[in-house]
């Protein structure tokens, strides 16, 4: 028997091949068989997965496609038939009349599922970037990154800021929620996503224009007032101008910023280099600012709607700390967080000097601000919380920050009563707490523990505790509705209940950080645009619900060799003692480059396609179990990118082989098989050559059965052809079998290339030369250090121009 | 007739002229009446799979095939070559009577292709005995080597010049075989008994075990079917030193406490004991050996072995391993035995053949009758017999992912 003798498969010739969708054809002989207690009508002898698919069941598969013969080999489709002793696999089970199936069952789901954590676990592949997912306005985090590392700036820009305006403020003061899903933590640490962006922000403020998404659009001649000029109404106005619409942004404030910068300390945001950052704004056509007009005080919704605004967006923050609510607030030396930071950013006097005793009250970001603003004033400062450090919602670098530059942190204590001393503060009066049960923020619960009361002695006291929206002006502005969190309330297109007014960040949502509040700017430019379009804005906001929709991560383990994150250069602690300068120095064009070529690009082009997923999401598979064992535990195969139209990536590889079957029995070209042995099996072409020296005849059909990405089929991408120039008669065949036209015959029957800018008639030499000069050969400089345009020895006399 | 005769004691019998004019609807029921159940491994009945290949072969009218599985998948237990070397004229008479039976005119010897010398006696016999089987063709055909190679299934893609991997049954290859054929697949060993039960109505009350592992005197032997496993370390010389425990089956059966030596050598005693005859070795585990690191050895040989093409075999084999190595390297967490029993359960209800079907079975059997090995190595963070070595560094981890 020879090698390439081919046979039919057992079930074959038994299976008649009947489409899965449709009706039986007539004449076929059926009988009756029983999925999950429905009766299904089945022609005899075909599989039951055919059966249930024409039946509209949906048992999982990835190995099975109608014209093949079944392999078994995913069971992913085993169910469980009566007569059995273990599922069998319905795709090669053949139906016999009145057989009793079982094909969803909870037993059956988990087993299903083990078999999807196991091809999971040897998947060494990406599907979508839980970067971008993380990141509440959805930056394309690989894709800039990936730019970045290809020295790109300016692409980059444009991309990074479709999403993101400010780069430069978010890459000094974002949280990172997208570092802290990053997959390179797998590896060994996340990519330093912030910083990278923070240095383009760095780049763009040197330029004279900073590079916007698209070019601004034509005029609309509509008028859009935003009020706020913090993150989300900066960003608001940013993308509504880039929309075409005129802009005019007020601010109670005579300056611009909002709390990035009278609330984020200088050591944490430059101002000079946030003012730099904002002015992209100003560079828009058709942008005003309007500083020190204070909603409420200097006008009304109302006013700005009879000045011709056909839109008003609110963003004007939460500016109005919590009260503790405690015997003794009311002291002097109870500071308000908020106004402290106000004043230290304006310069103004502080009542926290050399020799203060500052006790900080919260765990969030603007008790962090306050704490180590009063440590650069000289104080001593400690900051007490009512649960632990893990609780805390600071990020976890300012609080270990915070304590390098010595202040204390004082955990599980809750305040009781403030202590006066001589008609003002003398210390706080705390109450030890235990942890409870978790809370509506899944949080633990404080639960004070009896006469666990002590003293600490301080002269100042700074609660921070969470900020509110000042909504004074609230009972002047008819239309608009309140939250019981004294939050202005919209739907889901940020529009209130006013047609036309639109409200987004910490007034919408409470005090929350600023990349959510950018994302809310972002929505409302986009929702106000529809607006002015004249949109169904339910229909907006319907569709802005679904897009923001979080998709469900599966959990795939990828191996990566290791390479630690490039470290930010930081100001030394002793350094930060009394000195507000900027604490992270950026990256540098090299580091920032390296560290964006540590990004696993972990994008696969066939998410949404690929059936591995949808199955994984369909069984919940968000964690694993076989993660970050030794190297031999995975696979890493290289890829084969060198076929000009099919793109093979082993890695994605699930052995289902289905490719060999397509193209063994229904294409011939029989250019897959099995490979190596056991765990190391592997469906690749024989002896693992490039599939571009097999019989491959770019059909395409493997691609296209696939269920994962392991097989794609390539952009057009079409290379010189090597041509040997002795043989060549002119016979003019290329010309006749070119697939894309690509060459011709002029009418003296030479041959031509057809280029973008006309015909060139090809000599011989010319063909052959064509090869020699691939664009991505290196070409040697002359002498005199330039370059040279092709080597003299392969440079063509120049070639006639046909019709000259 | 004096005593039952033994396989390895038979003389050349005249079988094939004794059948005479036998239909072969009485040649299946002697053979039925005798009881004989398939020497590989599962105790199949010969003669329900004679009686399906003869259906088949009657309804398709393909042309049926006879193929006797000399191919001794563990590599350990070389009973098949054991018996061509000592008697290979009654696995041929055999092969005839089957062929007979099933209406074939072709027939093959499926040797590995380490066994050279017994395809030499294997061939000198066919051509001795050529003039009986009546235009009968028999031929030897070698496998590819490994321990999948032996599988019924994975036999037959080897037959049709494929790579040696398992297929779905069913159907059965009595019913759809080689190159769509209906095959008649017989251990060389069940075919061997053939002449002695038509000539002679011999009852195939015993079977070759190899015996290995700490005895005195390892070697293939002939034991009737419910010797007691201590009987048979016995007949090999006894236990060399203090043993551990018995390990029955080959590389995918389970290991017995050595106290269970009273445990009867049959297909079904063996099955509720947790274990299966597969290949029929039985090894004897020394004292110092840690249960452990042997349970992760047999995996580990699973995991290169297995054919690659279901899931639960090809990964589930691999990450099996990593977990018992990882217990093995202290490395091991309370829940990792739950975990084992898990992926075991999985294993024993997803997998394609008998290969991952039956594997389960050495963590059942370790786990239940070697608790103490594993809880010293998990609780303790130590081996109990001080032998095992760290072999990973890492073990698997859940990582949270968002």
């Amino acid at each position: 028997m020879s090698l390439l003798e081919r046979y039919v498969q057992p079930t074959e010739s038994q299976m008649p091949t009947v489409s899965h969708q449709g009706a039986i054809p007539a004449g076929q002989p059926t009988c009756t068989i029983w999925i999950d207690g429905h009766e299904v009508t089945a022609v005899v002898g075909e599989a039951i997965l055919r059966a249930a698919q024409r039946a509209g069941f949906d048992i999982p598969t990835l190995c099975d496609d109608e014209k093949l013969a079944p392999a078994a080999a995913c069971r992913m489709c085993l169910v469980n038939v009566e007569g059995f002793d273990r599922p069998m696999p319905s795709c090669h089970l053949a139906v016999e009349p009145g057989m009793k199936v079982t094909a969803v069952s909870d037993e059956l789901f988990k087993l299903r599922r083990q078999n999807l954590e196991y091809i999971l676990s040897d998947h060494n592949a990406y599907c979508m970037p839980p970067c971008q997912i993380g990141c509440p306005t959805h930056i394309d985090i690989p894709g800039f990154l990936e730019l970045m590392a290809k020295g790109q700036h300016v692409e980059a820009g444009r991309l990074l800021k479709e999403t993101l305006p400010f780069p430069y403020a978010l890459g000094l003061v974002c949280p990172a929620p997208c570092q802290e899903v990053c997959r390179r933590g797998l590896v060994e640490e996340e990519i330093a996503i912030r910083q990278c962006h923070g240095y383009f922000g760095e780049v763009y403020l040197e330029m004279d224009e900073a590079p916007t998404p698209f070019p601004q659009r034509t005029a609309t001649g509509k008028r859009v007032a935003v009020v706020g000029a913090g993150p989300a109404g900066m960003t608001c106005a940013y993308y509504t101008a880039l929309n075409g619409h005129a802009v005019t942004v007020f601010d109670q404030m005579p300056k611009q910023g909002g709390m990035l910068r009278y609330g984020i300390p200088e050591y944490r945001l430059p101002k000079v280099k946030l003012d730099k950052e904002l002015n992209s704004v100003w560079q828009l056509r058709d942008t005003e600012f309007r500083g020190g007009m204070a909603l409420g005080r200097d006008f009304t919704i109302d006013d700005l709607l009879a000045q011709g605004y056909d839109a008003v967006f609110l963003g004007i923050g939460a500016w109005r700390s919590n009260e503790l609510r405690i015997p003794g607030e009311d002291l002097p030396g109870v500071i308000e967080a908020i106004s402290y930071l106000n004043q230290n950013a304006r310069g103004d006097p502080v009542p926290v000097g050399k020799r203060s005793k500052v006790v900080v009250i919260g765990g969030g970001f603007t008790t962090f601000d306050c704490a180590r603003t009063s440590r650069r004033l000289g104080a001593d400062v400690t900051v007490v919380y009512r649960r632990s450090r893990k609780e805390m919602g600071a990020h976890y670098s300012e609080v270990d920050d915070a304590e390098h530059e010595g202040i204390r942190l004082e955990f599980f204590a809750a305040p009781v009563r403030i202590v006066e001393k001589n008609g003002r503060v003398g210390g706080v009066e705390f109450q030890r707490m235990a942890l409870g049960e978790p809370d509506a923020s899944g949080r633990r619960r404080p639960v004070p523990i009896e006469g666990s009361e002590f003293v600490i002695e301080c002269d100042t006291v700074i609660p921070a505790i969470g900020q509110v929206p000042n909504l004074d002006w609230y009972d002047r502005s008819p239309g608009l509705r309140k939250s019981r969190r004294e939050t202005i309330v919209t739907n889901g297109a940020l529009m209130t209940d006013r047609p036309g007014v639109f409200a987004g960040g910490d007034v919408q949502m409470g005090a929350v950080t600023v990349i959510q509040s950018v994302a809310q700017g972002k929505l409302a430019a986009k929702a106000i645009d529809r607006y002015l379009a004249g949109d169904d804005m339910a229909a907006v906001a319907e569709e802005i619900d679904e897009e923001e929709k979080v998709p469900e991560l599966i959990d795939i383990v990828p191996y990566k060799p290791v390479e630690p994150q490039v470290r930010m250069p930081f100001l030394p602690f002793e350094q930060r003692v009394r000195s507000f300068d900027l604490i992270e120095s950026g990256y540098d064009k090299a580091a920032a480059e390296k560290e964006a070529a540590r990004c696993l690009q972990c994008v696969c082009p066939d998410v949404g396609r690929c059936h591995l997923q949808r199955l994984s999401l369909e069984h919940g598979l968000t964690d694993n179990r076989f993660h970050r064992a030794e190297p031999v535990d995975y696979h890493d195969y290289e890829y084969d990118f060198s076929h000009d139209f099919i793109l093979r990536d082993l890695n994605k590889c699930i052995n289902c082989t289905q490719c060999v079957r397509i193209c063994r029995d229904v294409i011939g070209a029989n250019c897959y098989g099995l490979m190596g042995a056991g765990y190391d099996s592997i469906v690749t072409t024989p002896w693992n050559v490039s599939l571009q020296y097999t019989d491959c005849v770019s059909c395409g059909a493997c691609a296209e059965t696939c269920p994962t990405g392991a097989l794609m089929m390539r952009e057009r991408d079409l290379r010189t052809y090597e041509l040997d120039v002795v043989r060549c008669i002119y016979c003019g065949d290329c010309v006749e079998v070119c697939p894309h036209g690509a060459l011709g015959e002029t009418p003296n029957f030479e041959l031509a290339s057809y280029r973008r800018f006309g015909t060139t008639v090809l000599a011989k030499e010319e063909l052959a030369v064509a090869r020699t000069w691939k664009p991505s050969e290196h070409i040697p400089a002359n002498g005199d250090g330039k370059a040279a345009v092709r080597p003299p020895e392969v440079r063509p006399p120049a070639p006639p121009r046909w019709g000259a | 007739m004096p005593a039952n005769p033994t396989l390895l004691e038979a003389r050349a019998t005249r079988a094939l002229e004794a059948i005479g004019e036998t239909t072969p609807d009485e040649l299946v029921a002697l053979i039925e009446r005798s009881g004989l159940r398939g020497r590989g491994g599962a105790g199949h009945p010969l003669a329900h799979k004679l009686a399906a290949a003869r259906a088949a072969a009657a309804t398709s009218g393909a042309s049926p095939l006879v193929v006797a599985n000399a191919y001794d998948a563990d590599p350990a237990s070389p009973l098949s070559r054991t018996l061509i070397t000592r008697g290979a004229a009654a696995i041929v008479d055999g092969v005839a009577i089957a062929a007979r039976i099933v209406a074939s005119s072709e027939a093959i010897v499926y040797l590995h292709p380490d066994a050279k010398s017994e395809r030499a006696a294997m061939e000198r016999a066919i051509a001795e005995r050529r003039p009986r089987l009546g235009g009968l063709d028999v031929t030897t055909a070698l496998g590819p080597g490994g321990f999948m190679g032996g599988e019924e299934s994975a036999l037959m893609n080897v037959l049709e010049s494929r790579r040696a991997m398992a297929r779905q049954r069913p159907p059965y290859p009595a019913q759809q075989g080689v190159a769509m054929r209906p095959t008649l697949i017989g251990c060389a060993e069940t075919l061997a008994w053939l002449p002695l039960i038509v000539d002679g109505g011999a009852a195939p009350l015993t079977k070759l075990v190899s015996v290995t592992g700490a005895v005195r005197a390892p070697g293939v032997y002939e034991v009737a079917l419910g010797t007691t496993l201590g009987a048979i370390l016995e007949k090999a010389g006894g236990a060399d030193g203090a043993l551990k425990g018995i390990h029955v089956g080959g590389p995918t059966s389970g290991i017995l406490a050595a106290s269970r030596a009273d445990v009867r050598f049959d297909f079904e005693d063996l099955a509720a004991a947790g274990v299966h005859m597969g290949s029929a070795q039985v090894r004897a585990v020394p004292a110092t050996a840690c249960i452990v690191a042997e349970a992760a050895r047999l995996w580990s040989y699973l995991e290169r072995e297995n054919c690659g093409i279901c899931v639960p075999c090809r990964v589930g084999t691999a990450r099996v391993t990593g977990i018992l190595e990882g217990v093995q390297s202290q490395l091991g967490r309370e829940s990792d035995l739950a975990w084992l029993g898990e992926l075991g359960d999985h294993m024993a209800a997803f997998s394609l053949c008998g290969f991952g079907l039956t594997a389960p079975s050495i963590l059942r059997t370790t786990m239940r009758e070697f608790a103490a090995d594993y809880r010293a190595h998990i609780d303790e963070r130590r081996c109990p017999t001080g032998t095992c070595a760290v072999v990973r560094s890492r073990r698997y981890e859940t990582m949270a992912q968002p």
